[in-house]
């Protein structure tokens, strides 16, 4: 369990780590907290001769608020987002979130750019991003550009950026007053990849949801949005939404999921449990709702 | 037995200041001059012919000293490699580094010494290893029938079997009023000792010695099994330890690693350190349980158990490190009631997977089957199971008892552990709160476990004898010398806290040594719970003899009668008269310096060293009530767990509370978490920690324990504690479980398993 040898770079600066990375090409991973990438390389599952390591650049850590849009350094550890004040007020859902990735130990390293980047199909902050509507700022060699949450994702362990390229902050917009939220799941035990798991944010207007953004993790390659739950919920007004609706809504959710068997869960499980997750989010973010 | 100054007071571990604060000394922390690092080569597959092995690229990396094969090291091999308690077991001979053929996944194949353990393992990349795949035997059930032969030169599968079988009791559990027939299973585990495997051995061919520092439950065995494997005079082989982080029973024999490890060192002449990875500890370290039990039950109309047959099949995987538990788990499976008989059959087999090691209570799925047939039983009969319980239970007044297997039991009160128990809990108040909450929707239920727990069994065997040597010194102070191997059973304080109470001396002033072959008598390690019963009892006697010189000496000083003279603190006085005392400095001086103040027929110096041997088995009893809710999502939260332990008289409450808790945390792990894993193929498919799950504080619950006693009759009437919290923990829980779902559980669960069988209501649910 000793990692195959590597050179490790330093990088003082962005521009830095890009010019290794621009040099280096697929020879070159990026080293954020290590605690997706040091496990995969001991057990040498995964192997790469530079190593990137991005904790000595100061510009991409921190936290800042500019009244629309949280954004969050790459590098910040996702313990220190877990307690920001910023965060608890502009995305609860973030710091709730956080609670259950894995142990404080792992999120005094973990970094939030980190979990977007290694899109693990069973993380929170991915599903989390992607109902906040969250957008990433990346750079490379070739410039910089912004993704949205929902398009970073293409594949399990794999999102859209090229291997030269940086994910520098995440911009997280601020929600309407009239918000509720939910992050659900089922994990052996506490601080395990979830099983099956639901992130899900809500607005309304008028007495009506007015947007509905709801994400499955750990039963698919890829944090899923349900398009089609949003679709029946904007526009209908908060009293319509009774548990049996809600119930209704969480099938819908679920109905073409396929996730497949694995030593903790059934896929059958993991449809389930999750149909049963949707349900109780869909609860728990409009009673929110209705308390705003 | 009166209460000492320190006997039965919870003194504080001495071990813990140096291990919370992260300065314990593990293999790891060993560091010899010119030391290199080993890894294997191990195989990927659980059975093949290994057509090719090259090994000419690895040895050409930098920094690679050495790298051998079986062919390397088998010459170096003049004897068994097994332990020596199992030597005449039916199981083959470990076997250190694969030669012709694979038979587990894992299995050592080739070892490279390198200057690190980094290049060590860049150069294990280097060899090249090729196969001819062959289908393995994975699954027990079918293996004593299958064509394929893990070990083709045995012939057969099976690795051993027995049968006791009376007809006219068929019949009668057959044609009893109530039959009640179940299949229980336990998933495969892993012991995952928070320190693995390791060892550093370094052979010094000019003074002919042979130096071992290991992590193990017998330093002693690791000297006679080197000494055997070696043919180097076990005079000239010095093992030591310090710390040990674990075991369960994973270490009571040496691993092969560790073997060829040590003939490493002597044939490249170099110490040589490995320390297993836990990728390499969860894979091939050693397993334990994955066994299965039919059992059939006949009850009378009262409820009165007229006879039970039961089915034993144990997965001893390829290459076991003990022999058979079924004779063990037929003998105690009649646990704590009386019963008519017991038919039994039990049945070993080998599979190509990582091999079975004794692990805290290895014969536990007597104890599992038994107390869940009880309930399925008593639900059958729509009787409460604790009312079961109580009809069948044996009592004090019944002692000595023989179990209808023919086990007999001594100094044993089930029946007021079982009360006792009840009473803590307050077994009527929650059947009504149970209720309550079912009408409520919510699924909690209680389980009950009652077991009788045999410790520091071994007579006939090297466990069954232990010495200590206690010596004084010049200055008074107190060395007591073992032949455990303390792997967090407090021994150092325990032992010291027997030996300050029989010398009169402080705390402080007494050391205990153990884990080193040298300085320390013979003995049978740490394991089966019995370094409280025989290690105690030995240092009780021999701090006896040392005690009763003392007396005389201080005697003949004072010019007093010995039956006049007590000790306190150090000082030996004249009873009732503290002010005419002497130090026990001054006798140590008598006794080795100024002899010739010693009285007639004394002989100099002030040390001894006495050998006890135990009875054949010492019984302690426990009981484990554990309620537990399952939530909509089918995960199991465990809401309380009661303890009452009757391990005689106690030396340290801590520790026994220490001991019971960390057993009944690994029985949760065995009755919802742990499960290693094969696919059909033999692949290994839960190598790392997130996919075996241990349990962790979060998921651990409050035990309450508390305790009776009923002594034994050995030197301060202790008893073995180590294992019964692992035995009683598992049928408590899905005991549990059962009674929350009025469906038995018949094996580990998972939440999926749960879920499925009562499917969820909407997500309006909790
Ligand atoms: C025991 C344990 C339990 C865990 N449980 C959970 C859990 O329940 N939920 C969960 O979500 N996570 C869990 N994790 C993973 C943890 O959250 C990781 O911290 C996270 O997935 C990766 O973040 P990191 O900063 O450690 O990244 P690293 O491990 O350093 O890197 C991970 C990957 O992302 C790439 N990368 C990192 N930063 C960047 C960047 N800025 N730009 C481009 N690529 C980048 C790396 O090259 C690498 O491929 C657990 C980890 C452990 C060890």
């Amino acid at each position: 369990m000793k990692p195959a040898p590597f050179r490790l770079h330093r990088p003082d600066r962005v521009a830095e780590a890009i010019e290794l990375l621009s040099v280096y090409g697929d020879e070159a991973k990026v080293l954020a907290g290590g605690q997706s990438l040091m496990p995969l390389l001991a057990l040498r599952l995964a192997r790469f001769e530079e190593l990137v390591d991005l904790n000595r650049i100061g510009e991409l850590s921190g936290i800042s608020f500019d009244g629309e849009e949280l954004v969050i350094g790459a590098m910040t550890r996702q313990a220190d987002v877990e307690v920001a004040p910023e965060v608890r007020k502009s995305a609860p859902l973030l710091a709730r979130a956080l609670r259950y990735v894995g142990h404080f130990q792992i999120r005094n390293r973990g970094t939030v750019g980190g979990s977007l980047a290694h899109a693990d199909p069973a993380a929170e902050l991915p599903a989390v991003a992607m109902v906040l509507g969250a957008v990433v700022d990346v750079v490379g060699p070739r410039g910089a550009r912004q993704v949205p949450a929902e398009e970073l994702f293409a594949e399990r362990w794999t999102t859209v950026l090229d291997v030269d390229e940086l994910l520098v902050s995440v911009r997280i917009p601020v929600m309407p007053a009239e918000a509720g939220f939910a992050v659900e799941e089922v994990a052996r035990r506490h601080g395990d990849f979830a099983m099956a798991g639901v992130a899900c944010a809500l607005s309304s207007g008028h007495g009506r949801v007015d947007r509905a953004r709801i994400a499955l993790f750990g039963v698919g390659r890829t944090p899923l949005l349900c398009p089609l739950v949003a679709k029946e919920m904007e526009g209908s007004l908060l009293d319509e939404l009774h548990p049996a609706a809600l119930d209704e809504l969480a099938a819908l959710a679920t109905a073409d999921l396929d996730p497949p068997d694995d030593v903790h869960a059934t896929g059958s499980y993991r449809r389930a449990v999750a149909a049963h997750l949707v349900g109780r989010a869909l609860i728990n973010s409009l009673e929110e709702l209705r308390r705003a | 037995m009166v209460a000492g100054r320190f006997v039965g007071q919870s003194v504080l571990r001495r071990e813990d200041p140096r291990l919370v604060s992260g300065h314990g000394r593990y293999v790891d922390d060993v560091r010899v001059p010119g030391m290199v690092h080993a890894a294997f080569v191990r195989s990927h597959v659980a059975r093949a012919r290994i057509a090719a092995l090259d090994v000419a690229a690895a040895e050409r990396l930098p920094g690679v000293r050495a790298v051998y094969t079986a062919r390397d090291l088998e010459p170096l091999i003049v004897g068994p490699l097994g332990a020596t308690m199992y030597l005449s077991a039916p199981i083959p001979s470990p076997v250190a580094l694969a030669s012709g053929d694979v038979r587990y996944p894992g299995q050592p194949v080739a070892l490279v010494l390198a200057d690190s353990r980094y290049l060590a393992e860049d150069a294990c990349e280097l060899v090249r290893l090729d196969y001819d795949v062959a289908t393995p035997v994975m699954d027990m059930e079918t293996a004593a029938e299958s064509e394929i032969l893990v070990h083709p030169e045995r012939g057969s599968n099976v690795v051993s079997q027995s049968r006791r079988w009376d007809d006219d009791l068929e019949l009668a559990i057959r044609g009893a009023p109530y039959v009640v027939t179940r299949t229980f299973r336990q998933p495969r585990q892993s012991h995952t000792p928070m320190e693995p495997h390791g060892v550093v051995a370094s052979w010094d061919r000019f003074d002919g010695e042979l130096r071992i520092w290991c992590t193990s439950q017998r330093v002693h065995e690791v000297r006679a099994t080197m000494g055997r494997v070696t043919g180097i005079p076990e005079q000239r082989i010095h093992v030591v330890q310090r710390d040990v982080g674990g075991a369960f029973g994973q270490k009571g024999a040496m691993r092969p690693e560790e073997i060829a490890v040590v003939l490493a060192a002597c044939k490249a002449g170099v110490a040589v350190k490995w320390v297993e990875d836990r990728h390499e500890n969860l894979v091939a370290g050693g397993h334990a349980r994955s066994d299965r039990i039919a059992v059939t039950m006949g009850l009378d109309h009262e409820g009165g158990i007229i006879g039970a047959e039961l089915d034993h099949l144990e997965d001893a995987g390829a290459y076991p490190s003990l022999g058979s538990v079924g004779g063990l788990v037929a003998m105690m499976f009649p646990g704590a009631y009386r019963m008519g008989g017991v038919n039994w059959s039990t049945r070993a087999v080998f599979t190509n997977s990582c091999g079975r090691a004794p692990y805290r209570g290895p014969w536990n799925i007597e104890s599992l089957a038994r107390e869940q047939i009880m309930d399925a039983a008593a639900r059958e009969m729509g009787l409460d199971p604790v009312e079961l319980r109580r009809r069948n239970v044996i009592a004090r007044t019944d002692m000595p008892f023989t179990n209808a297997s023919g086990m007999t039991y001594a100094d044993i009160d089930p029946a007021a552990v079982l009360a006792e128990t009840l009473r803590r809990f307050d077994y009527p108040e929650f059947l009504e709160e149970q209720s309550e909450q079912r009408g409520g929707g919510r699924r909690i239920g209680v389980g009950v476990s009652l077991f009788v727990e045999p410790t520091a069994l071994g007579t006939g065997t090297m466990l069954g004898t232990e010495a200590a040597h206690v010596k004084v010194s010049l200055a008074g102070k107190v060395t007591v010398a073992l032949g455990t191997s303390s792997h967090g059973q407090s021994i150092a304080t325990t032992m010291a806290q027997i030996a300050a109470d029989e010398l009169g001396v402080d705390i402080e002033d007494v050391s205990v040594v153990d884990g080193e072959t040298d300085i320390t008598p013979i003995g049978g390690g740490t394991g089966g719970s019995r370094s409280g019963v025989i290690g105690g009892g030995a240092t009780h006697r021999a701090a006896g003899h040392v005690r009763d010189k003392v007396l005389r000496v201080a005697a003949e000083l004072m010019e007093a009668a010995p039956e006049d003279l007590e000790t306190d603190r150090g000082r030996i006085q004249v009873r009732g008269t503290p002010t005419r005392s002497v130090s026990l400095a001054q006798v140590a001086h008598a006794a080795y310096v100024d002899t010739k103040l010693l009285p007639a027929g004394v002989e100099p110096g002030l040390e001894a060293l006495v050998r006890y041997s135990t009875p054949a088995i010492t019984f302690a009893n426990a009981c484990h009530i554990c309620v537990v809710e399952i939530l909509p999502s089918g995960q199991v939260e465990i809401l309380r767990y009661v303890v009452v332990e009757d391990c005689g008289a106690m030396i340290n409450p801590m520790v026994v509370h220490g001991q019971i808790s960390g057993g009944v945390v690994q029985g949760i792990g065995g009755a919802l978490y742990e499960r290693f894993c094969y696919d059909e193929d033999g692949n290994p498919l839960t190598t790392t920690f997130m996919d075996y799950l241990i349990p962790t504080s979060t998921e651990v619950p409050f035990i309450e324990i508390s305790h009776l006693n009923s002594p034994a009759r050995g030197p301060g009437g202790y008893k073995g504690v180590g294992e019964g919290g692992a035995i009683g923990a598992v049928p408590a829980v899905r005991n549990a479980i059962s009674d929350a779902l009025g469906a038995d559980v018949t094996d580990g669960v998972r939440p999926c398993d749960l879920f499925e069988s009562t499917p969820l209501a909407g997500g309006s649910s909790r």
